[in-house]
């Protein structure tokens, strides 16, 4: 227990002999030293010494009805508490929960893992079930919300973080606990390591495979696979799947009093999934279109099928091209050209 | 002598196909000089504008040695040594060789058509790429796509004096050369093609996809077992001569050899020479197994390499997205179908046709040109603004679609003479070809008018002169830009400085010829905090920030009056995000919301919105003011709100210009009182016994 990384005061001060300890502190009680201690001193360190203890084993300190009144709702107390109240239980089905429940022990992680980590500040949590008094007693109604309970005074109105307004996300939360307790928090976000072991995984297959068919390549020379993975990428990237990736919309819109489903968004500076899947389709099918011309003339089938191929690749192009536009005009008001359809 | 003839008239053909489409991309950029007048537009071309004039008049080694204490007070910006000097060198030589030939234009007129002028270099550049990797025809498509397709004309119309318009030109032609390079194994294309290099290197930051793009090329022809002596004297003679151009200009400076986006090209550097060493030893020893396996072990290793490399590149490049002064502007964003659609048209759906028959009849320079297409079509989905670099792949790779189709559809009649009735009866007919061809040129119609329509409707705005059109089609020019930055020249003193959020920093030094705080050139992020914590905080706490800085004169954009959507209000929220950043005990995000989280200006509005510095300066005596008798006085026609505070009134600013429109406000700030007004009765002195040091009056008799 000789570790002088936390900075604590009870550590902090050279002990000297043990006769006139406190038990719970082991502060002397020597004439200076008790001129400087308030009475309660022993209570708020004992309080101390076991929240560390219990953030030590995890960054988020759960708690109960007891422990609530105990260590933050009781008045010596000398650090700020960070509660979420939440109703983690599968059975109350709450999904916003579980989002803002990581992105909470991202923030507390960050803070307990940080080099400027002290005693100042805990992050708690206390779950419906388990701790439904507490509830009561701050008359709270809805979850997860996020209280800040301050070293001295009442919690004030800005002592609850605002959900509606800033989202749950790690870094708006560092940012209110630091405005509340001027500690700054670096969101530290645990590196997915998922993507690049699978990736690993995928290469070390393919390598497997074209090793273990060193004889037989010719599946890596095949210039149709690769022409057709090339298209797909160009297809998806074409179609807006990265503005989706990194904007993140939803699938369609429910108008709710309608009930009617629109898959395409009104305005051109946005977009639903379902259309980016809409326009992927019918820039295939152009694309399509104008191989299958190319295939009609070059190719050595016979004349028949030749000619229905020749028929579909410029049906295709010009429907679904004019689709295209019909759906372009939808969006971007005030385009005044269209084709077959309006 | 029919062959002769036939290509006689072909080449005759190709020429005048050409020249028309150098001329239709030429003309269809002007219609902005047109309709408006010859005018340098929006932003970052009048600092551009104003280097080249700085370069004209002082001479280049005065440019490059320039540094502006006119920006960016009270630090100064050391000019030479932060742009990319080809812009402004182009300019200034074709300036300097007209007045050589008693051609006497202004510099300005030569700036305002560059970007026409170049464009046209790039449809003839884009056709001889195309010509190398297909054929003539496809080639000829190609330039004319590209000498009106909108991706393009967006960053090239008349006025838009920008990097861009003569990067892509330079782009498209350090291509051709490498494509070059490589069929022919010469030295003299790729010498050729590090100097094309070197005057992109010149001109755009964009050069970075050069120096990637052609290592890849080589890596991949080596992973295809395409490797060959024309390549390796190809790609050793680009690296060494054009990094070594590179290092040249002062901006680039050693970064060539430090940062990590250029050491794909130094990796395959290494591992070409390597390769070709093992080439020359296999010829010399004969344990043929081992040396593939060494072979396979050397090319793998230098794959994940390669691959580390260009991950850690682009996830340094999404990193820098979330900053927010970089996040704040309008270019940065991802790319929605619709600007693919917008930019490109028919070419967004048929290039992928083109990349598929490329891929399928490869040879060496096709390689490249699908390499090009998919890390292209990548970065124009993660950025707006890098739809540029996409759009002349597109053009080559659609061109190759249609010439494809052409092909076989239009020119029956005279193939059908030389192989004498092999294929004939099993033609397609002529009804079915003609009907193909109809539609197919229809479409191609189709784009043309698209073009024009996207060209003239949103990319001809100069954004500095403003036009809004009446009922009855005549237009009204609003010219409040100009009005109140001339104002700004002739009515304050020459040494004035005057404080704006920064997009309009450039337009100020440019057209007003003032000291300005921030501009467009956004390197000093906690300057510009500085200025929007300074906008955003209460009267007297700004006016310290403003007392610090020396400001003189507040200019804002307001757009209440016109219903002009850019204005200052609207970018308000990103001043207090960056502010908020910088200052984040001062400035909360969260104060300027209702409770409800909305951003409002009327009187439901925050208390800390209503009484800040830039909603002050925005409504000062808008209040007074109906617009007409359906709304209220005080109604801003920009936000559909009447305003929440209409008595303001200023302690430390005086209103000292407002526009015809109210488009430009400039406020003077006061310079302190002389001493502070006492609001208490005055002192009474008590009369005392008057004291004198007698050592002061003993030394004063001794000098005396």
């Amino acid at each position: 227990m000789n570790t002088t990384s936390i900075p604590f005061p009870a550590r902090s001060l050279p002990a000297r002999g043990t006769a006139g300890k406190c038990p719970i502190c082991r502060w002397e009680s020597g004439l200076r030293l008790q001129l400087l201690r308030s009475p309660d001193h022993c209570g708020q360190l004992q309080k101390v010494t076991q929240m560390m203890e219990w953030t030590s084993k995890r960054s988020v300190i759960r708690m109960n009805g007891d422990k609530f009144r105990r260590f933050v709702k009781a008045p010596p107390r000398n650090y700020s508490v960070v509660i979420m109240f939440t109703a983690l239980q599968p059975q109350r089905q709450c999904g916003v929960c579980k989002q803002a429940d990581e992105e909470f022990q991202v923030l507390a992680n960050s803070w307990r893992y940080s080099s400027a980590f002290t005693n100042k500040v805990f992050f708690a949590t206390v779950d419906f079930d388990e701790g439904s008094d507490v509830f009561q007693m701050l008359s709270m109604n809805s979850a997860p919300t996020f209280l800040h309970f301050p070293a001295k005074g009442k919690p004030r109105k800005t002592d609850t973080y605002e959900l509606q307004v800033r989202g749950f996300a790690a870094e708006q939360l560092a940012r209110w606990v630091a405005d509340r307790t001027d500690v700054q928090i670096r969101i530290i976000r645990p590196p997915n390591y998922a993507g690049p072991l699978l990736l690993g995984f995928l290469l070390a297959v393919i390598g497997g495979l074209a090793y273990l068919r060193r004889h037989n390549l010719e599946f890596l020379f095949n210039k149709n696979v690769w022409a057709f993975s090339a298209l797909c990428f160009v297809l998806i990237m074409t179609s807006g799947q990265m503005w989706n990736h990194i904007r993140g919309p939803p699938y369609a819109h429910k108008n709710p009093s309608t009930g009617q489903v629109s898959y395409i968004h009104g305005s051109s500076q946005a977009q639903f999934v379902a259309e980016t899947h809409i326009v992927l389709l019918f820039n295939a099918a152009v694309t399509m279109g104008m191989v299958l011309l190319c295939e009609a003339a070059t190719s050595d089938l016979d004349i028949g099928k030749r000619k229905i191929m020749c028929v579909a690749g410029i049906g295709l192009v010009m429907l679904f091209f004019s689709w295209l536009l019909s759906v372009f005009r939808a969006k971007y008001h005030g385009y005044p050209y269209s084709f077959l359809m309006s | 002598c029919c062959g002769l003839g036939m290509w006689r008239m072909s080449s005759l053909l190709s020429f005048s196909i050409l020249f028309l489409a150098c001329l239709a991309g030429f003309s269809s950029r002007l219609f902005a000089v047109i309709r408006f007048e010859s005018i340098i537009h929006e932003f970052d071309p009048w600092f551009n504008y104003r280097s080249t004039h700085h370069l004209t008049t002082n001479g280049f080694y005065e440019f490059l040695n320039w540094f502006d204490e006119r920006a960016w007070y009270p630090l100064g910006r050391i000019v030479g040594g932060t742009v990319y000097p080809g812009l402004m060198v182009t300019a200034g030589l074709i300036h300097y060789m007209l007045n050589l030939l008693h051609i006497t234009v202004h510099i300005r007129d030569v700036c305002v058509f560059l970007a026409p002028v170049f464009s046209g270099l790039t449809a003839i550049s884009t056709f001889l790429l195309t010509r190398e990797l297909w054929n003539q025809g496809a080639g000829l498509l190609a330039a004319c796509f590209i000498a009106i397709v909108p991706g393009y004309i967006s960053r090239s119309v008349a006025g838009s004096f920008d990097n861009e318009g003569i990067a892509i030109f330079a782009l498209q032609f350090t291509y051709y050369l490498w494509v070059k390079s490589v069929k022919t194994g010469s030295v003299f294309w790729a010498i050729g093609c590090c100097l094309s290099y070197f005057y992109m290197v010149s001109a755009w930051g964009g050069y970075v996809f050069i120096i990637n793009l052609i290592p890849l090329h080589v890596f991949v022809l080596m992973l295809m077992q395409r490797y060959s002596r024309r390549v390796y004297i190809a790609y050793s003679t680009f690296y060494i001569v054009g990094l070594v151009l590179s290092m040249q200009i002062p901006f680039v400076g050693f970064q060539p050899i430090r940062t990590s986006e250029h050491m794909a090209a130094a990796g395959v550097f290494a591992l070409l020479q390597a390769y070709a060493f093992l080439q020359y030893l296999k010829d010399r020893l004969t344990r043929q197994e081992f040396q593939t396996l060494f072979l396979l072990g050397v090319s793998l290793a230098a794959g994940v390499v390669f691959l580390t490399v260009i991950y850690l590149t682009y996830t340094g490049l999404y990193a820098k997205i979330h900053i927010p002064i970089i996040a704040s502007v309008s270019e940065h964003q991802p790319t929605t179908w619709v600007s693919f659609f917008f930019d490109l048209h028919i070419l967004v759906c048929t290039f992928p046709a083109g990349l598929w028959f490329c891929i399928k009849n490869v040879n060496d320079e096709r390689v490249f040109v699908a390499l090009y297409a998919i890390s292209a079509v990548y970065f124009a989905g993660v950025m707006v603004r890098l739809m540029l670099t996409l759009t002349p792949v597109v053009c080559m790779l659609s061109a190759v679609a249609f010439s494809s189709v052409f092909e076989h559809y239009m020119g029956d009649d005279t193939k059908r003479e030389k192989p004498p009735q092999e294929k004939a009866e099993e033609g397609l007919g002529p009804n079915v070809k003609s009907i193909v061809t109809m539609l197919m040129l229809m479409l191609l119609m189709m784009f043309a008018v698209h073009c024009t329509w996207v060209t003239s409707n949103a990319y001809s705005s100069p954004s500095v002169v403003l036009a809004s059109y009446n009922h009855d089609g005549t237009r009204n020019i609003l010219d409040d830009f100009r009005e109140a930055y001339y104002w700004l020249r002739q009515n304050t003193d020459e040494h004035a400085r005057v404080m704006s959020w920064w997009d309009y920093g450039y337009q100020i030094a440019g057209m007003a010829n003032r000291t300005t705080l921030v501009d467009n050139n956004t390197w000093n992020n906690s300057h510009i905090a500085l200025v929007g914590k300074a906008m955003s905080s209460n009267e007297s706490a700004a006016y310290e920030i403003m007392r610090s800085l020396d400001v003189d004169y507040v200019l804002i954009i307001f757009g209440g009056v016109i219903g002009y959507s850019g204005d200052d209000i609207n970018k308000f929220l990103w001043m207090v995000r960056i502010a908020e950043g910088e200052h984040p005990k001062d400035i909360r995000e969260s104060d300027y919301f209702t409770p409800q989280g909305e951003f409002r200006v009327d009187k439901a509005g925050s208390p800390t919105l209503l009484n800040c510095l830039m909603y002050k300066m925005s409504y000062y005596r808008f209040g007074e003011m109906q617009l007409d008798f359906r709304t209220p006085p005080g109604f801003d026609r920009t936000r559909n709100a009447e305003i929440g505070n209409k008595d303001i009134k200023f302690k430390h600013l005086e209103e000292a210009f407002t526009s015809e429109h109210w488009l430009v406000r400039i406020y003077k700030v006061k310079s302190l009182d002389n001493r502070e007004p006492l609001d208490h009765k005055l002192r009474s002195v008590v009369p005392r016994q008057k004291y004198t040091s007698k050592k002061v009056t003993g030394l004063l008799y001794v000098c005396t």
